[in-house]
């Protein structure tokens, strides 16, 4: 893929990974054939700013993991109010990182 | 009590915001789970859960918040106890319950400017570690 492609999207979508991602997601970019650059395009990224505000009001309905796909672990937090409010609590400083990381598996699944 | 050493590497931003909020998680869980002394615990518990697959900084200091609540929670459970056994129960206001409520409230003041010193050492980067709680915390979290 040209390196212009590459700049662009990570300009655009930078934000929505780990820093330290950002070398190995440019790297893979630029190995990628030009033909998957639409498809890069399709994959929805969530922003970690909205899910943390998603997490504030209503991390003990589970809705945070829901957005994220993590259905197993929202049904589980649904059921238990939150881990009975700690969970919640948690939820608070490990839902950025989580939706970061869950961005990152979702570009792997088209970069492979 | 607290001495900042070389870690081995120089953390990321990213690590270091990690570490640093497993102190801060430990703050806000005690701050809504008052009075019982348990919650602050489980919550470091989750939190420690959620990164045993993160960096060897993170998990270590993960370790560190997870060791230092540990040690606070029997001795708050006692106080915790034992003043419901005054509230509800026929038991007496002892000279030996002033002076353990007292000692826990120090002991908790005490822990709390050192996590809140950790928390913003840690996010800077730095390696701070606990007497006692650092060796231990050496000693469980593997490379």
């Amino acid at each position: 893929m040209e390196q212009q492609k590459v700049d662009m999207f990570l300009m655009s979508n930078g934000k929505y990974f780990e820093s330290h991602q950002i070398t190995y997601i440019s790297d893979r970019l630029s190995q990628l054939d030009d033909s998957k650059f639409v498809l890069l395009q399709s994959v929805n990224l969530q922003n970690p700013t909205m899910i943390l505000i998603v997490s504030l009001l209503g991390g003990s309905l589970g809705i945070d993991r829901f957005m994220i796909g993590d259905t197993g672990l929202g049904v589980g937090k649904l059921l238990t109010c939150g881990g009975f409010g700690i969970w919640a609590v948690v939820d608070w400083f490990l839902i950025m990182g989580a939706t970061r990381e869950k961005n990152f598996e979702k570009l792997s699944q088209v970069m492979v | 009590m607290i001495i900042k050493k070389d870690f081995g590497y120089v953390p990321n931003d990213f690590e270091s915001e990690r570490a640093s909020n497993s102190y801060l998680m430990s703050l806000i869980a005690l701050m809504v789970g008052l009075p019982l002394p348990i919650v602050n615990l489980i919550a470091t518990l989750i939190f420690y859960l959620g990164n045993r697959k993160s960096t060897y900084f993170v998990r270590w200091h993960c370790t560190q918040a997870l060791l230092s609540q540990l040690t606070v929670l029997p001795l708050n459970s006692v106080g915790f106890w034992w003043t419901l056994s005054i509230v509800f129960d026929s038991t007496n206001v002892t000279n030996n319950y002033i002076g353990y409520i007292i000692t826990i409230i120090a002991f908790n003041i005490t822990e709390f400017i050192a996590t809140i010193y950790t928390a913003i050492n840690t996010r800077k980067g730095q390696h701070v570690e606990w007497w006692f709680f650092g060796d231990l915390a050496h000693l469980i979290c593997k490379r």
